[in-house]
């Protein structure tokens, strides 16, 4: 086997330096019974090349999404990644490397990180970060079970144009505890103000917005964060398209408590849905409750800037049951991807790219309206998503687009049964496309 | 020093390109209301890709990688990671597909995902896996959730987990994230579970035990049948935590020792690479019973219609753990992995594994007194007690192994008196050549020797890494964690 370097020959005078004259004198304390009793019945070994051909074959039982531009986002999106991302994480000492316990050797790891921390910070306009967390879900149930621990109240208002896997995320999360999520309606493709603020109460721990929320409007988050805290209720948002960032008001600047950034968009392939990263952003006063790394700044014994794994009291390795989460491994390198793509796009690059896609995004939807054969569903304010009703029949279309290359647009029924969504379209755009290719999507929809 | 990215930012500086058509006949306040608009650009950096490019490879080399040398981490498995699988998870058909894509377009994701659920039944012993956990300790918190399920369907009250003394923290984490009461309790003299204290702790409101075998000491449990005979016959589950996986590969198989639920590092046994720290991914694999409660949704395949697609699991199931389908990229690597072993290949990993961990105890064990001192699975668990009287601890060891261009072995941890204290837990991995590991064991030698000769190379060590011991409590009292942080510090 060409993964293992030692030859029989070695191994044999390993076993005799060792004391044993077989193997199994050293496993001899796994009782007879349960052992295995022959081989494993999988197939025998390929060599690389006949590995190389099966997995390719299977590959190409996909489409060939190379050539194919998606306007589906939904929580994952197609951006351009510079090839000096791909060519940087190619380094094998952020790849091939452990979480950095040791900071003498991963200051490489540790200080991207740090700096992430602070691309976030600035981003968000909130004054800590942890991006260590796996996906966006999984960070929005970790911020309200640290809402819960926060406030020692047990209700949360969950609005229902939150993603819907990261919904059945919390939902999941949540269960064990004594806890109680309410459903908070929609009204013209945003959260219902009035129900909202019918619902809160002083049992209320916190509230859970999207925005852009899953149909793509832009939620008025600063209303909403005044309405919570006059009840002293947390507000967390949710943001699955950081690039959104870019040009959006930023959730500090919304008053908002914990912001949830889902960072696919920062140099992350699709690959079918993971691994992505999510951060928490939140206050300074509510750090001892957030779940996850944090590095920090520190000097070594020289007096050298230095960087290490801070604020560990929180951690399951060092606090076990008492943790604030149970998270370990992370997603720590698609960290890195972030930082370097965020690196190379720089305050101009990112302001403008985010510009570009709402651009892009307004004029696709002017085109189909245009057209003739959509209508508005809501008039609300986008970003690079928004919600189409077709006045042709959905499967016609996405024929007519998977022809043509094109990933078709989520059909919102998928996940909302209401009436007034059957035949909706919920479309993305980004600055993969252009003005051709998007006169070219409305003249495959139209014609 | 390094510098920081912020300090090299000049304005003016790019490093992204955009197309020419910036869309200008479109304005910005014509689309979007003020509210939503921000108040000013988000200040991030300027920077050339030229210059990114050397300030990212300039960080990397302040890393050491498995690819650096020998990498020993205990429990950790910082095995091989084969460039083909890197190459496979890279075919543009992989990478651009669409989580939400037609059902259709993604039948080749789906086929890998249905295969390896196949090949880790077999290897596990297990009657189906999901993919979704996105690494171990996520892993465990969904089996946790699996096994409340299953009790909550049955009308059984049960809300204590008991929990080794020797498992790893996240085992109590993740039992608490489900609302179980945790119970840990202590090891025997021989380092294993001690079956009468058990016994004495099984009863009827026990959702069972969760178990690393072999055990995080890296000894196999003996007692196994036992604990199984224990833990069944007060109608508990037994969780096997896979950790520690790497020494049981064709040998012996959890499905067949009882255990119910478990859940695999794929990026510690099954060679994907660690990330500094992730993304990995944390399967969990039940017998027949346990199914309906898997997260959703679940990869099937229809026979007539020769079609995977992915299924809701039905009202029992816990719900959903994450986004989308699973971390899919360690999936491919995983998959690939286990084609290229076969189950020969498998064996073998295993075999050299435990040949390796014994090796090195056989030879350290007259320096580095083993907590327990028998043979050992993949790992050995050694101390540095023996220099306590020096002044030396096992931190000092492990900063001086640096020096000699190595990754120092996992330390304190375990931990549990009196047998191990002051912990040096070793794996060696397949990976590792017999060169590899006498070198290894002549530093070690020459470390003994300079503890009690020349300690205080230890205690300052080490000496020739890109930065040197840090002062940890000053990070906790003055929080840095921003570039911002640094800035308000130096102009207040």
């Amino acid at each position: 086997m060409r993964y293992i370097p030692n030859t029989n020959e070695q191994k044999e005078e390993m076993l005799k330096n060792i004391g044993v004259s077989s193997f199994e004198q050293l496993i001899e304390n796994v009782p007879d019974t349960v052992r295995l009793k022959g081989k494993l019945n999988i197939p025998d070994a390929m060599s690389e090349s006949e590995l190389e051909d099966h997995v390719v074959n299977i590959s190409q039982k996909n489409s060939d999404f190379y050539s194919m531009k998606p306007l589906i986002g939904a929580g994952s999106y197609r951006h351009f990644i510079p090839e000096a991302v791909k060519s940087l994480l190619q380094r094998e000492e952020f790849w091939t490397c452990y979480t950095p316990y040791q900071p003498e050797l991963s200051q490489g790891t540790l200080q991207t990180i740090f700096e992430y921390q602070s691309y976030i910070s600035r981003l968000t306009k909130m004054e800590v970060v942890v991006p260590s967390i796996y996906d966006g879900a999984s960070a929005t149930a970790e911020a309200a079970l640290m809402a819960l621990r926060l406030t020692h109240k047990n209700k949360i208002i969950i609005s229902s144009l939150l993603h819907p896997h990261y919904l059945e995320t919390v939902k999941t999360y949540l269960t064990p505890h004594e806890s109680e999520l309410i459903n908070l309606p929609f009204i013209n493709g945003l959260t219902d103000m009035e129900k909202l603020k019918s619902l809160l109460d002083e049992d209320t721990a916190a509230i859970i917005i999207q925005s852009p929320n899953f149909f793509g409007g832009i939620e008025k988050l600063a209303e909403i964060s005044e309405l919570a805290h006059t009840k002293k209720i947390l507000l967390i948002s949710v943001n699955v398209e950081s690039m959104s960032l870019g040009i959006l008001t930023a959730p500090g600047d919304n008053n908002v408590d914990i912001a949830v950034e889902n960072a696919q968009s920062f140099g992350m392939d699709l690959n079918f849905g993971g691994p992505y990263n999510a951060s928490l952003a939140t206050k300074k006063q509510y750090i001892r409750q957030l779940p996850g790394r944090i590095i920090g700044e520190t000097v070594d014994i020289d007096g050298k800037r230095a960087f290490v794994m801070t604020m560990r009291a929180r951690e399951q390795d060092i606090r076990r049951e008492k943790a604030t989460s149970n998270i370990c491994t992370n997603h720590n390198l698609n960290i890195v991807a972030a930082n370097i793509f965020l690196s190379l796009l720089g305050t101009e690059g990112v302001y403008k790219t985010s510009l570009l896609n709402m651009k892009l995004a307004h004029y696709l939807e002017d085109l189909l309206l245009k057209s003739g054969k959509f209508e508005k569903v809501f008039d609300y304010p986008f970003y690079n998503e928004f919600l189409l009703k077709s006045k042709t029949d959905l499967s016609l279309l996405k024929t007519k687009l998977l022809e043509n290359n094109f990933i078709p647009p989520l059909s919102i029924s998928r996940f909302y049964n209401h009436n007034n969504l059957e035949n909706v379209l919920l479309f993305a755009v980004t600055e993969i496309f252009n003005r051709d290719s998007l006169n070219k999507v409305a003249k495959v929809l139209s014609e | 020093m390094m510098k920081l990215i912020f300090e090299k930012s000049v304005k003016g500086k790019k490093g992204y390109s955009l197309p020419k058509d910036l869309f200008d006949d479109i304005k910005l306040e014509e689309c979007l209301p003020e509210y939503t608009i921000g108040k000013d650009k988000k200040d991030l950096v300027e920077v050339s890709e030229v210059e990114v490019i050397r300030h990212f490879t300039k960080l990397s080399k302040l890393n050491y990688g498995l690819d650096d040398g020998f990498y020993p981490l205990g429990s950790c498995t910082m095995k091989y990671n084969p460039r083909i699988n890197e190459k496979l998870a890279s075919l543009g058909n992989f990478i651009y597909a669409h989580p939400l894509a037609p059902v259709e377009t993604v039948q080749g994701c789906l086929e890998i995902m249905y295969n390896l659920n196949k090949l880790l039944c077999e290897i596990n012993a297990m009657d189906m896996f999901t993919m979704s956990p996105a690494a171990g300790a996520h892993g465990e918190l969904t089996g946790n959730l699996i096994m409340r399920q299953y009790f909550l369907k049955r009308h059984e009250k049960r809300f204590k987990m008991l929990i080794p003394d020797s498992a790893h923290g996240t085992n109590p984490a993740s039992a608490s994230m489900a609302n179980f009461k945790v119970i840990e309790f202590k090891s025997n003299e021989n380092g294993t579970v001690d079956l009468k204290e058990l016994d004495r702790l099984m009863d009827e409101e026990t959702v069972g035990l969760m178990l690393t075998n072999p055990n995080t000491v890296g000894l196999y449990d003996e007692g196994i049948e036992e604990i199984e005979k224990i833990i069944h016959g007060k109608g508990g589950l037994l969780y096997y935590d896979g950790a520690n996986l790497n020494a049981s590969l064709g040998i012996i198989r959890p499905g067949d020792t009882g255990f119910d639920i478990v859940h695999l590092n794929l990026h510690k046994t099954f060679s994907t690479p660690h990330g500094g720290g992730g993304p990995g991914a944390g399967v969990i694999g039940v017998k027949k019973d346990l199914i309906p409660y898997l997260p959703t949704p679940i990869v099937c395949y229809d026979n007539d219609k020769n079609k995977y697609y992915l299924k809701d699991n039905g009202k029992d199931s816990i719900g959903m753990v994450r986004s989308f389908w699973s971390n899919f990229a360690v999936i491919l690597k995983t998959y690939a992995w286990i084609l290229s072993m076969g189950p020969d290949g498998l064996y073998e990993a295993s075999e050299t594994s435990i040949i390796n961990a014994n090796y090195l105890l056989t030879h350290l064990k007259k320096y580095y007194k083993p907590a327990y001192d028998r043979y050992c699975g993949h790992e050995c668990t050694l101390t540095g007690r023996e220099y306590k009287k020096y002044g030396i601890k096992t931190l000092d060891i492990s900063k001086r192994i640096m020096d000699y261009g190595m990754h120092p072995p996992t330390i304190y941890f375990p931990h549990f008196e009196p047998y191990a204290e002051e912990t040096i837990m070793i794996e060696p991995t397949e990976s590792e050549s017999k060169e590899t590991l006498d070198n290894f064991i002549e530093i070690m030698l020459k470390i003994s020797g300079e503890a009690k000769n020349n300690p205080e190379l230890l205690t300052n060590a080490p000496h020739n890494t890109p930065i040197r011991r840090t002062n940890d409590m000053l990070a906790v009292k003055r929080p840095i964690l921003t570039y911002d942080d640094e800035l308000k510090l130096k102009n207040p």
